[in-house]
């Protein structure tokens, strides 16, 4: 067998001496019948030889190749049609290769580290609760005692000051095994290593390229001088390269040895601190050889249940680390979430369903319309195809034929898409300031999904046209209105879906977001990390509100455990009336609702010393006691330290305000007065009289003159809702974009259509109208056939941006995902163009003379 | 007497058995087979080419270029070893399949 294989093989490379022999052979065989005048044998050589040659197994090579260069003859006689279908292919194929690509950047492509398929990362679990980070402590209890990981990695993320620079720059704080394990190369000097974590080392530090570029101008001298961070002198001892990952989405700008925290954020309790409330530090492990995912699981398990022991308060009864794939970008997610109750879904795979059904939208409608103008086509080659039938070749051959033209098209189509989908990614990313190790130029699999997607695509928009074309189906009519409606319904659903987010986007912009955005600053000290207890918290912000104050220009000052539009949120999943909700916690001064203008509509704000009360959203309250008056209610928000339930009484309701989210307005706002334990976590909120012009330097001037280590965050809310705002602005962009390309596609096949209608039907119409039919009837005859496929897609079309649209709620600013505005006009649009692509064509119809009309053909 | 096509398969059982004698080109195997048959089975170029062809394929045979007699460039199929075990093979299988199918003729 493998020897006929190897011969068979053979006889392909050696295929054009094979055919010339065969050839040579069967002359001298004609010839000596010949001679022996026995009866010269009939038939076709060609043929002949083509049986004889079918004998070695190659023959459909040959007719590839004939088919390829037949396919490439035919769209070269046609430019326009060829270059239409190639463009609308590139575009349909361009929009699933760039999501694929982002998909395959997110997902598959394992990160530019050390042997990324054994890195893990580890978070907090336990029934009821959940954590992305760890406290040091328990990290570095994990790290000496844990057997079925070879390395334990931490990275603590901090943002410092460079001296001369007013602006942060992001330090990671990491394990001094971070650069070994991960297998980083320097562009100079050394990466940080043991020497670096030894207590009264040197302070160092590692640069990331960017960093180095920009500030250092790429100089390499810079290594072993200094660079004062918060103004703590530090020597630089290395340069990494550009794209070292460094398991995170955040490109940070130096690496510092984690045992050196403490020196930068003064009084900074981070490695000792067990408490779960203060900064924790992201983990990541090694499995050793042969170890699963799983068995690490169950030893850190048991790990955490030694150290329960121990620690009773910070260890979470039944907790357990669970290790997740850390070597891919998605690993890298949500790195500040924390909270009680079931965890939120990872809104990861949502974003992706949602890409895949628009980008499988758009591919849908090219090849509708493409299937379109190929049927189109097949009218003018039905000559052709009669005489190659004629000359004997079978239909099955034809359709192979066909079916290679459609492919050839595809491959063009994608190879175009490759290259359009490359530029597109990398547009976006550039936008959105993606770290510079994602790069998006495709790999293999991105190129097998192309090839894929081409062979899809070509049968998705060939098989109809080539089986009617090759005689072996009739009605074409009948298709074609199916391929219409295909292309109005997936237009539709891009088009709406494209105007939700547009209107969420100009919503965000213009519409009140429930509170006071324009005058507000808000102003994070970091109390915690830098170690202030409690009472030393609460009087630093008091002296703080004393002095802000004095200064003129400010109407009103408060505090807030949640920044609005912050970065972080905490949600409490707690049961009312049997019913589970997820509500955003917040703890504010009593004068929050005042500095934020939120209007309370019922009951009371806080006063001084209030405790065990809250006081709720409108829409918490319409939620959770629809039509009752929420004043006086109470909520079991479970247990205190010693095991008694601690009933919270409703003393008030606030105006809903998309706090700390804007783009989730349906959250559940809970507030509560402060506690002891929340004041180092305060972030504090001011309100100007004035426009905010160098309120942000008066406010960091009177921070450094109570405490000068403490280097505060200083944001105006405006900007940070702009931030949140722009995100959207670019999905809004590129789904509109796809909207609107969907929708001149469907137009053009509408028209095409509806020309193609009154060319057949010229005889027809001339008759009636010789016969005295009147111009709207003529017309009513020759639209009559489209209203119904138009009607039905835009109905399906409709019926998916319902279902779609609910995936965008959290990009939609609050505008519903059902917004009748938005699903009325796009539907009015939909209508008014698909009138206007019917007319245009069939106006022609009308103009013709009876007597030129009745002639044709 | 009205000349016969060859049946499928046993085609290429007489081709190997008349190469069993020495090397031949095509057209002398298809003569051979229509003479030794008494003119009654008739090698088609159809048939024997791609038959030819798959002797090949199988390793049963070699071809080379020589000179016929008649100063012609012919090509010759030569029977290789593992030829020769397939025509043990073939003709065992015949005989056994004959003499089967005529005891049900003798007897039936």
């Amino acid at each position: 067998m493998v020897g006929e294989l190897l011969r068979r093989l053979h006889f392909l490379l050696t295929y054009r001496r094979r055919a010339r022999e065969l050839e040579a052979e069967m002359a001298v065989h004609r010839e000596l019948a010949a001679l022996d005048g026995s009866e010269r044998p009939f038939g076709n050589e060609l043929r002949l030889r083509e049986e004889a040659r079918d004998a070695w197994g190659w023959t459909w090579i040959d007719r590839t190749l004939q088919d390829l260069r037949f396919a490439a003859r035919t769209l070269r006689r046609s430019p326009g049609f060829t270059v239409v279908a190639v463009l609308m292919l590139a575009l349909g194929l361009g929009a699933n290769i760039a999501a694929f690509g982002f998909f395959n950047l997110m997902v598959l492509r394992p990160l530019p580290v050390r042997d990324p398929a054994t890195l893990v990362r580890l978070e907090r679990r336990a029934p009821g609760a959940y954590a992305a980070t760890l406290p040091y402590p328990e990290m570095a209890f994990v790290r000496s005692h844990v057997r079925s990981l070879s390395a334990v990695l931490a990275i603590a993320s901090s943002g410092l000051h460079p001296d001369g620079d007013s602006r942060a720059l992001t330090a990671h704080f990491v394990t001094d095994n971070f650069f070994e394990e991960l297998g980083t190369e320097l562009v100079v000097g050394r990466g940080l290593d043991a020497r670096d974590a030894r207590p009264g080392a040197e302070p160092v530090a590692v640069l990331a390229y960017g960093f180095w570029q920009r500030r250092y101008g790429a100089d390499s001298t810079v290594l072993g001088g200094t660079l004062r961070l918060d103004g703590r002198p530090t020597t630089i001892i290395g340069v990494a390269v550009p794209r070292f990952a460094g398991l995170s989405l955040e490109s940070p700008d130096v690496w510092l040895p984690i045992e050196r925290q403490p020196h930068y954020i003064a009084g900074s309790a981070l490695l000792t601190d067990y408490a779960g409330t203060a900064q924790g530090v992201q983990v990541f492990g090694r499995l050793r050889p042969h170890v699963t995912p799983a068995v690490a699981e169950e030893e850190l398990r048991s790990l955490a249940a030694v150290l329960r022991q121990e620690h009773p308060q910070a260890i979470w009864e039944g907790e357990w680390l669970r290790a997740s794939p850390g070597g891919f970008a998605t690993g890298l997610m949500n790195v500040g979430r924390r909270g009680t109750g079931p965890e939120p879904p990872n809104e990861l795979l949502a974003i992706f369903g949602l890409l895949g059904a628009l980008v499988a939208l758009i591919l849908v409608t090219a090849c509708a319309n493409l299937g379109g103008l190929l049927l189109a086509r097949s009218v003018a080659r039905e000559r052709e195809m009669a005489i190659r039938i004629a000359v004997g070749a079978g239909r099955g051959r034809l359709l192979r034929q066909l079916l290679t033209e459609s492919l050839v098209l595809a491959l063009l189509g994608s190879a175009a898409g490759l290259v359009g989908g490359y530029w597109v990614l990398r547009g976006l990313m550039t936008l959105s300031d993606t770290p510079p190790w994602l790069d998006p130029m495709p790999d293999w699999r991105v190129v097998i999904f192309a090839i894929a997607m081409s062979w899809a695509a070509a049968l998705l928009f060939g098989l109809t046209p080539a089986l009617q074309t090759a005689r072996l189906r009739p009605r074409p009519t009948a298709v074609r209105e199916i391929l219409i409606a295909v292309q109005v319904a997936a237009s539709g659903v891009l088009l709406i879906l494209a105007s939700l987010l547009v209107r969420g986007v100009v919503h965000a912009s213009t519409i009140d977001p429930g509170f006071e955005v324009q005058r507000v600053l808000s102003m994070n000290p970091e109390l915690r990390a830098h170690g202030y207890a409690p009472p030393r918290a609460r009087a630093f912000l008091d002296s703080l509100t004393e002095r802000l104050k004095g200064v003129p220009g400010v109407a009103s000052v408060s505090v807030a455990t949640q920044a609005p539009i912050g970065r972080g949120t905490v949600t409490m999943g707690i049961e009312v009336e049997g019913r589970p909700l997820a509500i955003l916690v917040n703890h504010v001064g009593h004068e929050f609702f005042d500095t934020m203008r939120m209007p309370i509509l019922a009951g009371r704000s806080f006063v001084p010393d209030d405790a065990r009360v809250l006081i709720v959203s409108d829409a918490f309250a319409r939620r959770v006691w629809p039509g009752r008056d929420p004043i006086g209610r109470q909520l079991d928000l479970g247990p205190d330290s010693a095991g008694r339930p601690v009933p919270f009484t409703v003393v008030g309701v606030v105006r809903s305000a998309s706090l700390p989210n804007p783009k989730a307005p349906d959250a559940l706002e809970a507030y509560f007065p402060i506690e002891r334990d929340d004041w180092p976590a305060m972030v504090m909120l001011v309100r100007t009289s004035a426009p905010i012009g160098g309120m942000a330097e008066a406010i960091a001037g009177a921070v450094r003159a109570i405490d000068p280590s403490l280097f505060p965050a200083i944001e105006s809310l405006a900007s940070g809702l702009e931030r949140r705002v722009q995100s959207t602005t670019y999905i809004a962009l590129s789904v509109g974009a796809l909207g609107v390309c969907a929708l001149g596609l469907a137009c053009l096949g509408i028209v095409g259509l509806v020309t193609y209608a009154v060319a057949q039907r010229t005889t027809e119409i001339g008759i009636r109208m010789a016969l005295g039919a009147s111009p709207s009837h003529v017309l009513s005859i020759l639209t009559g056939r489209f209203v119904g496929p138009v009607l039905v897609g835009l109905v399906a079309g409709i019926a998916g941006a319902a279902l779609l649209s609910q995936l965008l709620r959290g990009e939609l600013f609050g505008v519903s995902p059902l917004d009748p505005v938005t699903y009325v006009a796009c539907a009015a649009l939909f209508l008014l163009v698909a009138a206007a692509a019917t007319l245009v064509p069939a106006r022609r119809a009308l103009k013709l003379d009876p007597l030129v009309a009745l002639r044709h053909d | 007497m009205p000349k016969l096509d060859m049946p499928q398969g046993a085609l290429a059982l007489l081709i190997l058995r008349v190469l069993r004698s020495g090397p031949l080109h095509g057209y002398a195997i298809a003569q051979r087979i229509h003479a030794l048959s008494s003119d009654v089975l008739r090698v088609e170029e159809g048939a024997l080419y791609p038959a030819l062809q798959r002797i090949l394929l199988k390793g049963w045979a070699t071809a080379e270029w020589s000179t016929s007699e008649t100063n012609r460039q012919v090509r010759s199929y030569r029977l290789t070893s593992a030829g020769r075990k397939q025509l043990e093979l073939e003709m065992s299988a015949y005989e056994r399949v004959t003499q089967a199918i005529q005891a049900v003729l003798r007897t039936a």
